[in-house]
């Protein structure tokens, strides 16, 4: 059973159409991504999740049934606008959030330096929230999603503003909770991250769904025939075999002539004598994947 | 509900925990005592207490001036020295040793006309210090009892009673202004105090984006029903802290407070007022949350604050309305506006009598502009608490999406 369903939600604002048929599951224990360009339609669909607006029409079902108050106990969220109360000392505001999500005042004492220690925020815990810099805030947001241990982690935009040190420590802890068994739900534009940790995702623009499904299979779905190749000399200008030749930074993308293999042109380059450092075949990145969905605006459902 | 009294106390714990609210309590009360006790100092410097000389050209005085009581910052008492003739007097002026003299003629037994010489306009005090001391004479010269003479002196006690039997009053009139007025005041601090912080927290969450984190561990409804708790609660604790304060320092001065006994509020009276004021605040809660949601920043929301002062001010403006005629057309009108309703109905409850019937009116139309409010309020918040960069506008805020929102 999945742990969200949202099944056919409309949205819209006045003239505009924030959201129209967007469909899609997200499965226990994985780490879903809800991708799009800005504007897209993600956080209000994000939004009708989390019960924070009505859709227009259609449904979530969230745990096995509608939004609940017990429900969001177990769901921990960063939105994408960060915050915090500015003149209220780390701790105290900590604590406040952590009550709101049904924590004790025993279980927030026996946790929160937990977390502050886990997070290098000890030292900071007496500080006013505006007192601390922006990695510190973020890492802050991030305890107040993860303390009361919830079922569901929804992320907008988790990597934004984030040094390279903390943005290694977001990934390593999304990792840990979804080891642990929690989902995970990871909004964002930025496709290396989501390769690197998303089992499956949706592409929503314009409010609408282009793209869904498993990355490895999304991935095969836009796989081509072409190939890269690191030479150690200089290309000749034709090659038997290759209709086009693309000269990237220090390699080549090659692209072999219709009904071609990838092994019969790497016969055919041996056989004319071009010497090979590397040969592989061409995946085409997540990035170029949202590229292309998104400027053809086609509708690749699974 | 639950989570509305972790809000409250929250909200509560936050305003008084700060620096502001304790700056607010003690300020008010001391910015009034420097007030009080400026205006009286300077009032009693202003105030000309040297001696005043008597000149009795008409043989009228038989008991010599009671000189024995001195001048108080509360009380000013004008001595009168007795000289033989007008040089004498006119000398003891010259020399500054008094303000001035009255020379009582031979014939002021068939004229009453006296002069008064001075170089100044002489004070009401001196006129009546003057008026009281012939009073005495003639009465003792015509031999009426010491009994009677004080009672003729202190006047009248008038007690007024209203057509229906409802309302009573002795009349003396001070405390039916000063009470309705201190009430207004009250009012007027708890609502724009606990409000002010109901609108700035709203405010806060919406400008440090917390509110939507908020939105997802509280359902909207117990967020506004926390934080307008939580901050009538801190008005309240600043009404009972001043109530405490005037009890201390009612024991403390009890020797010079003894007019206070002349105040005789009715506990319907109290309870009226009391419960007009909570359902005042609680429309402006709904208003300032309304506001707080469809605004962007602390500044923008400001300036509507002011706007809302106004119609709270109105009984005010219109005092003497209010003091002449009560139940007048004005009067009325602002009895049913939530935002003067408590200071106009306390005025009006006490200058006059206002039909039971009438003052559950008020209550119903308050109670509906506050439910009225309050459903706005809501569907405000949902929709405009997430519009970080752009204020909702008026058509935004009736569409049909704010109210699916």
């Amino acid at each position: 059973m999945s742990t969200i369903i949202v099944d056919k939600i409309a949205k819209s604002f006045g003239a505009t159409q924030a959201v129209k048929d967007v469909s899609f599951e997200v499965r226990p224990g994985e780490i879903f991504g809800l991708l799009g360009p800005n504007g897209s339609g993600k956080t209000t669909s994000i939004r009708i999740i989390l019960d924070i607006y009505q859709p227009d029409s259609g449904s979530v079902t969230i745990l096995d049934g509608p939004m609940t108050n017990d429900k969001l106990n177990h769901i921990g969220y960063i939105p994408e606008e960060r915050g915090l109360y500015q003149d209220v000392p780390l701790d105290r505001c900590l604590t406040y959030l952590a009550t709101l999500k049904g924590l004790t005042e025993e279980q927030i004492k026996e946790r929160l330096p937990k977390y502050l220690a886990k997070f290098d925020l000890t030292d900071h815990a007496k500080k006013k929230s505006k007192e601390l810099s922006k990695g510190m805030q973020q890492k802050a947001q991030l305890i107040a999603a993860l303390i009361h241990d919830p079922e569901i982690i929804i992320i907008d935009e988790p990597f934004s503003a984030l040094d390279p040190v903390n943005t290694q420590l977001v990934k390593d802890l999304l990792l840990e909770q979804r080891n642990a068994g929690k989902t995970i739900v990871m909004c964002t534009h930025q496709m290396n991250q989501v390769e690197q940790l998303c089992d499956r995702l949706v592409l929503i623009d314009h409010g609408q769904v282009l793209l869904q499904g498993e990355l490895s299979e999304i991935r095969d779905r836009f796989r081509t025939n072409e190939v890269i190749i690191d030479a150690l000399n200089p290309l000749p200008e034709q090659i038997n075999g290759v209709s086009k030749i693309e000269q990237l930074n220090d390699a080549y993308r090659l692209t072999p002539q219709e009904g071609l293999s990838a092994h019969d042109l790497l016969n055919q380059l041996v056989a004319q004598g071009i010497e090979l450092n590397s040969f592989e075949v061409a995946v085409p990145t997540l990035d170029e994947i949202f590229i292309r969905v998104v400027k053809e605006g086609n509708g690749f459902h699974e | 509900m639950n989570k509305t009294i972790d809000v409250a106390r929250y909200e509560y714990l936050h305003h008084v925990a700060n620096k502001r609210f304790w700056l607010s309590l003690i300020g008010v009360p001391l910015g009034f005592i420097l007030i009080f006790v400026a205006s009286m100092v300077l009032s009693f410097l202003s105030f000309d207490t040297r001696p005043v000389g008597i000149v009795d050209n008409a043989n009228l005085i038989q008991i010599e001036p009671d000189n024995t009581q001195k001048s108080t910052i509360f009380d000013t008492q004008i001595h009168l020295y007795v000289y033989p003739d007008e040089s004498a007097a006119r000398a003891a002026a010259s020399a500054d040793e008094i303000q001035g003299f009255a020379v009582i003629p031979e014939d002021y037994a068939s004229r009453f006309e006296l002069t008064y010489w001075t170089n100044k306009q002489p004070g009401n005090d001196v006129q009546s210090a003057i008026a009281n001391f012939i009073s005495r004479n003639l009465m003792v010269a015509e031999n009426i009892d010491s009994a009677v003479l004080k009672r003729v002196n202190e006047g009248s006690a008038v007690s007024l009673q209203s057509l229906d039997g409802s309302q009573t009053s002795d009349g003396t009139g001070w405390h039916r202004i000063i009470v309705p007025v201190v009430i207004g005041m009250l009012n007027f601090i708890v609502v724009m105090s606990s409000g002010g912080y109901l609108l700035k927290a709203l405010v806060e969450e919406k400008e440090n984006r917390t509110i939507e984190i908020m939105l997802t561990s509280v359902p909207s409804r117990e967020i506004m029903a926390g934080k307008i708790v939580g901050n009538l609660g801190v008005g309240l604790t600043q009404i009972a802290a001043w109530i405490i304060l005037l009890g201390i320092a009612g024991f403390l001065f009890r020797d010079r407070l003894g007019f206070l006994a002349d105040i005789n509020l009715s506990g319907s009276y109290l309870a009226i007022s009391v419960a007009l004021m909570i359902l005042s605040f609680l429309f402006t809660a709904a208003l300032m949350a309304t506001i707080g949601a469809a605004m962007t920043s602390t500044e923008e929301s400001q300036g509507i604050i002011g706007l809302m002062v106004l119609p709270m001010m109105f009984p005010f403006y219109f005092f003497t309305v209010f003091l002449n005629s009560p139940n007048g057309i004005l009067a009325r009108v602002l009895s049913f506006i939530p935002l003067s309703a408590p200071l106009a109905l306390s005025l009006r409850m006490a200058f006059s009598s206002v039909s039971p019937l009438e003052i559950a009116g008020v209550f119903v139309v308050i109670i509906s502009f506050s439910l009225l409010m309050f459903w706005l309020a809501g569907v405000v918040f949902k929709r405009g608490m997430l519009q970080y960069s752009k204020r909702l506008s008026l058509k935004e805020i009736f569409s049909k999406e704010t109210r699916n929102a």
